[in-house]
């Protein structure tokens, strides 16, 4: 033995012991409300010991590798006022528990909201957009998720329902780093506003991963308008490149008012690669990341541009 | 199943053999209704969960477990095991078995490495009691590559062992070592014309098996145990709870279960066997444990080995020599470290004619997860290696790549010997000629692109590899491995069949096989065969299915045993049918209609009886069962060949590379059940994908843990997205008969992924050309060396 070497003890980064997909070897209490006043009554009476159900594809699997142990589980899914898609006039309302599912199959966001579409599709299997909602997709604030990047270009507006009323949140101020959002803890995503774009606005959403039906190594969304190839109004963002998914606004500047030519797009690929922040992790390295992410904004752009054409 | 290229299925005559037929497991899987170890319940019974190491290298001071047994759980540790060193694989001979493994350790050699374990009312329970075992440790410091631990003055982290019976000291971490030389290398490299010398390093793969394992143990008022286990053998698996707890093997008995897919994850008994006999002998009461998947990514992986390989040949194409260095990352302990440096100098060998060889194989110890056998054996990384050199040999020679492959392949005629210097024979049956020529008309190999001078964004290109694999481990002589099977067949009294037989079916439908092998060769309908779920008190052994035995050497003992049934049911016939002079005067065939056997006399319509009438017949009139006992040892393990011909398109501003095509042939002899075998391929190309662009399980240098944690979220493996479009992945089979096989067949499953990873990286040579070194080739590396190489 003495010719091994002693080390002040290794801190596992995660514990062997604990973690796994499984057993959920942990108590709580369980809440069935049927109103987002029960909700976020529950929710301030409980605070931080408090975890919001919608899905549960995130939630469950994180109490299951024991990264958190909330004592009070709220569940959200019986919330009527929660799940629905409506068309409200000037914007597509999308109640924060509404499945991943249900917005795919949803003919307006196909047609008005292509990138919020594409992303839906890009995630998970069938099984899991069966039970996933774009609620927590977005409050579980990954800085890779998928609905994060189309809902950032069509600006949309999340409503925040607590004890004190409701607000309007633009999607852009919403996020605050990985796992963290401007939600209080008596406070519930009630619902996402999208703004209708305006007419000859097409988008796109292209995601590059290790595999189909993976988390993304980069993501992004694009939104445009052109008039004559001439970009009137665009909006990019993207994901997995910074601890919250951004808007890349100076390669949304820079494109305004030019014609899409490759050396345009040459250039719009290159300063969107002095936006990014990426880092290395097992999904990708930062140096992939940022050149990749200047590759599909390209490519995203180019998707939207077809569909104005008609192509 | 894509496109079968049927035209080359020359079986004819045959009634069962080389037709579509429906799987006799299949309703059952497809409706959830197959019962595996995970859906075993027994009454009284409790749930264990086992304590697992959170250090890479520790040594325990003390361990306390009170706060868990006042949870109420049965508590077991390191002091309450045997104090006994083995092997958990069998496979090998005793006398050249390293013995490395204890049931539950004080000194645990990788994150994972189990050091206690409870048991409890509830797996919830378990799981709390298990967090409740409060250890004090000292934490040594970590080696995570072989060439660090190989250096003198490293930490030890084995001190003592056992080769066979005898106790020997590990010096600088090194496992065991091989050493072989053939002819003279350095002569030749002085005298060739061409010299190519490369360094590989593969990666190492979790298996991602559908199941993670699942061990319940029962004891036995007379002090014995039962044991429903997830494993590839379970004689092997018996052997070993006798000789670590000290049962009779008769006290001992394993069930046959179907299992979720293996990969060679199981051909060792899992340790959570072991700790779940310990458990149940303990508490009494049976003891179910079952791994997370998280868990079971830290059970074991592929071995990860680093090649230098120095290759020489002459202007004309013939190969003179070939040298190779493989220094093998083991992880903490030996499964099988020993015989794969000889099965991978074997594969090596048996893959090209170097005529002068030399082999120095080192494995190494590492304070990582376990290797094991993982499809192939070690035969996916050599050839991926050799394949990349052979494609580097023909360009610098200027010869076409199928040219120098068909002028130096080891084929029909040559000395064989795939699985180790003790496993010799001479190929009998080669279709290598037959599915290089069809398969490159079919992807059109000759109108493909050269290399590096395609232009644009998405570059094509096309790549061939060749390799094999053995079929079973069989030979002449007894050897260091240990390798036959048996069953037992008969006739039930109603003319129906039971087969009985320990060999397992890992779901690639071996069994299935079997199952048409008894109904061809005794001639009754297919399904009149029952396949029983056996288990060892019942069954005559059977060494693991490995090795691509199951339809080769498994396939023989049913058709062997169905011969001896056939001759005793001839025989009674005889009597029954009154003035037919002899057996010989008899043949069987299977009446549909009747969905019985129909004995009969040829060009005498009326001369006949079913084989459940003779059944019946010898019941009612006491002749006694119809039924045979086999033992069978092959004498051969034949090649089955396979080649690869795949298309690549490599996007070279992202550095994605997607498959387009895929030309898959196989020769396999004949072919037993064509879907099921281009099953095979179709699932071996999607483990080679993997394998060639996207697996690997690095660690964190800080910690010595996963860097995935586990979580399958971190460890992808190919999806069917990710595939060619099904009617762009073709399957051929070569028109060939492997005389040594039952009916000429041969074994397929571990070959048909053997070459995969070697024509993936041929094919993104020839659209880009660069050649990687490294696997996996992830889109990281390619953009990499793209901008590198200044290719826009």
């Amino acid at each position: 033995m003495t010719e091994r070497k002693f080390v002040k003890p290794l801190k596992p980064k995660v514990d062997v012991n604990k973690v796994n997909t499984r057993i959920l070897p942990v108590e709580f209490e369980y809440f069935e409300p049927r109103t987002v006043k029960e909700v976020v009554e529950l929710l301030s009476k409980y605070g931080s010991d408090a975890k919001i159900l919608a899905g549960g594809t995130d939630l469950i699997v994180r109490m299951k590798q024991r990264f958190i142990e909330p004592k009070y589980i709220v569940n959200i899914k019986k919330v009527k006022e929660l799940n629905f898609i409506e068309d409200r006039r000037d914007h597509l309302a999308i109640g924060a528990a509404t499945k991943l599912r249900e917005i795919e199959n949803s003919g307006i966001v196909r047609k008005k909201f292509t990138a919020l579409y594409e992303a839906v599709r890009s995630m998970a299997g069938v099984q899991i957009r069966n039970m996933a909602t774009i609620g927590g997709n977005l409050c579980n604030a990954s800085p890779a998720a998928d609905t994060a990047p189309p809902l950032l270009v069509f600006e949309a507006k999340l409503k925040i329902v607590g004890l004190d009323g409701e607000k309007l949140v633009p999607i852009s101020e919403f996020f605050l780093g990985p796992g963290k959002t401007v939600l209080k803890h008596n406070e519930v995503l009630a619902e996402i506003w999208i703004p209708y774009q305006p007419e000859g606005t097409e988008s796109a959403f292209i995601k590059i991963a290790r595999v189909a039906m993976d988390l993304a190594k980069v993501n992004v969304a694009v939104a445009l308008r052109t008039e004559g190839g001439v970009v009137k109004s665009v909006r990019i963002a993207l994901g997995a490149v910074a601890p919250t998914p951004i808007r890349a606004y100076k390669t949304e500047e820079f494109l305004t008012g030019k014609e899409l030519s490759e050396a345009v797009l040459e250039k719009a690929a290159e300063i969107v690669k002095t936006e990014v922040k990426p880092i290395t992790d097992i999904r990708s390295t930062a140096e992939y990341r940022r050149e990749v992410s200047g590759v599909i904004v390209k490519d995203a752009l180019l998707k939207a541009y077809e569909r104005i054409s008609g192509r | 199943m894509g496109s079968v290229a049927s035209s080359s299925l020359k079986q004819e005559g045959f009634r069962y053999i080389g037709k579509r037929t429906p799987r006799k497991d299949g309703v059952a899987k497809v409706t959830g209704q197959m019962r595996y170890a995970y859906d075993i319940y027994l009454p009284g019974m409790l749930y264990g969960r086992i304590l697992k190491s959170p250090y890479p290298h520790a040594r325990i001071k003390s361990i306390d477990v009170s706060e868990a047994e006042k949870m109420g759980a049965v508590v077991i540790t390191f002091k309450d095991v045997p104090k006994k060193k083995f092997n958990i694989r069998l496979v090998s001979a005793d006398r050249v078995n390293y013995k490395d493994w204890e049931v539950l350790t004080d000194h645990p050699k990788y994150v994972g490495d189990y050091v206690a374990a409870v048991a409890a009312e509830t797996e919830e329970l378990a799981q709390k009691a298990v967090e409740a075992i409060k250890i004090e440790w000292e934490v040594f410091e970590p080696l995570l590559d072989p060439f660090e631990s190989m250096k003198d003055g490293r930490p030890k982290i084995h001190d003592k062992i056992l080769f066979g019976s005898k106790e020997i000291t590990v010096k600088n971490n090194v496992a065991c070592r091989l050493d072989y030389s053939e002819g003279d290398v350095e002569k030749a490299f002085k005298e060739a014309d061409v010299v190519i010398e490369r360094t590989f390093k593969t990666n190492r793969r979790y298996h991602m098996q559908l199941e993670p394992k699942v061990a319940v143990a029962k004891p036995e008022p007379d002090g014995g145990i039962t044991v429903w286990t997830t494993t590839q053998t379970i004689h092997n698996t018996r052997i070993l709870i006798s000789q670590v707890f000290d049962i009779p093997m008769s006290k001992v008995n394993v069930k046959k279960l179907p299992i979720g897919g293996s990969f060679g994850s199981s051909i060792q008994t899992n340790l959570v066997t072991l700790v779940a006999v310990a458990l149940a002998l303990k508490a009494g009461r049976p003891v179910k444990i079952a791994l997370s998947r998280e868990e079971d990514m830290y059970e074991h992986s592929s071995y990860q080995m680093y090649f230098r390989l120095k290759v020489a040949a002459r202007k004309d194409g013939t190969i003179l020599a070939g040298e190779l260095e493989n220094i093998m990352d083991i992880g903490g302990h030996q499964i099988q470290a020993y015989p794969l440096l000889g099965c991978l100098l074997g594969w090596f060998v048996s893959l090209y004619k170097w005529k002068n060889i030399k082999y120095k194989g080192i494995a190494v110890y590492t304070n990582k997860v376990p290797a094991c056998a993982f499809r192939g054996y070690g035969n996916p990384q050599i050839t991926w290696a050799v394949e990349s050199v052979i494609d580097e040999l023909a360009e610098a020679l200027g010869i076409d790549p199928i040219e120098l492959r068909l002028k130096n392949y080891v084929g029909r005629g040559d000395l064989f010997w795939g699985q180790g210097p003790t496993v010799k024979s001479i190929v009998k049956s080669d279709g290598v000629p037959e599915l290089l020529k069809k398969g490159a008309e079919l992807i059109g190999w000759y109108n493909r692109p050269r290399s590096g001078e395609q232009k644009g964004r998405f570059r094509r290109g096309i790549g061939l590899g060749r390799g094999f694999h053995t079929s079973g481990a069989g030979g002449r002589i007894s050897g260091e491995v240990i390798d036959f099977t048996g069953c037992i067949l008969k006739i039930n009294e109603d003319g129906s069949v039971d087969y009985i037989t320990a060999l397992q079916d890992h779901g690639g439908g071996s069994l299935d096989a079997h199952a048409k092998i008894i109904a061809e060769e005794l001639g009754v309908p297919l399904e009149k065969i029952n396949i029983i779920w056996a288990d060892t008190q019942t069954t005559v052994y059977d060494v693991c299915t490995h090795a691509s035995r199951g339809t080769y050497v498994g396939g023989e003992a049913a058709r062997r045993a169905a011969r001896e049934v056939k001759k005793k049911l001839l025989e009674y016939a005889v009597r029954l049918l009154g003035d037919v002079v002899n057996p010989e005067a008899l043949s069987i065939k299977p009446d549909e209609e009747l969905g019985q056997g129909v004995i009969y006399v040829e060009g005498m319509p009326d001369k006949k009886i079913t084989v459940g009438e003779v059944a019946r017949e010898a019941w009612q009139r006491n002749w006694g069962s119809i039924a045979a006992v086999v033992s069978y040892r092959a004498t051969n393990s034949p090649p089955a060949y396979t080649v690869y011909f795949v298309e690549v398109e490599v996007d070279t501003e992202t550095g994605r590379v997607r498959p387009v095509r895929v030309v898959a042939g196989a020769d396999v002899g004949t072919v037993i059940n064509p879907d099921l075998a281009a099953g095979q391929l179709h699932g071996g190309f999607v483990q080679g994908w993997g394998m060639a662009v996207l697996e690997d399980t690095p660690y964190d240098p800080e910690t010595g843990e996963l860097m995935c944690r586990g979580f399958i979220t971190d460890y992808k493996i190919t999806t069917a997205q990710d595939l060619p479009k099904i009617d762009d992945f073709t399957v051929i089979f070569a028109s060939t008969h492997e005389p040594t096989g039952p009916f000429g067949a041969k074994g397929l499953g571990e070959a048909a992924l053997n070459p995969v990873a070697g024509a993936v990286a041929n094919a993104i040579y020839n659209a880009i050309g660069v050649r990687f070194y490294e696997l996996p080739i992830t889109p990281e590396k390619i953009l990499k060396a793209l901008k590198e190489r200044g290719v826009k």
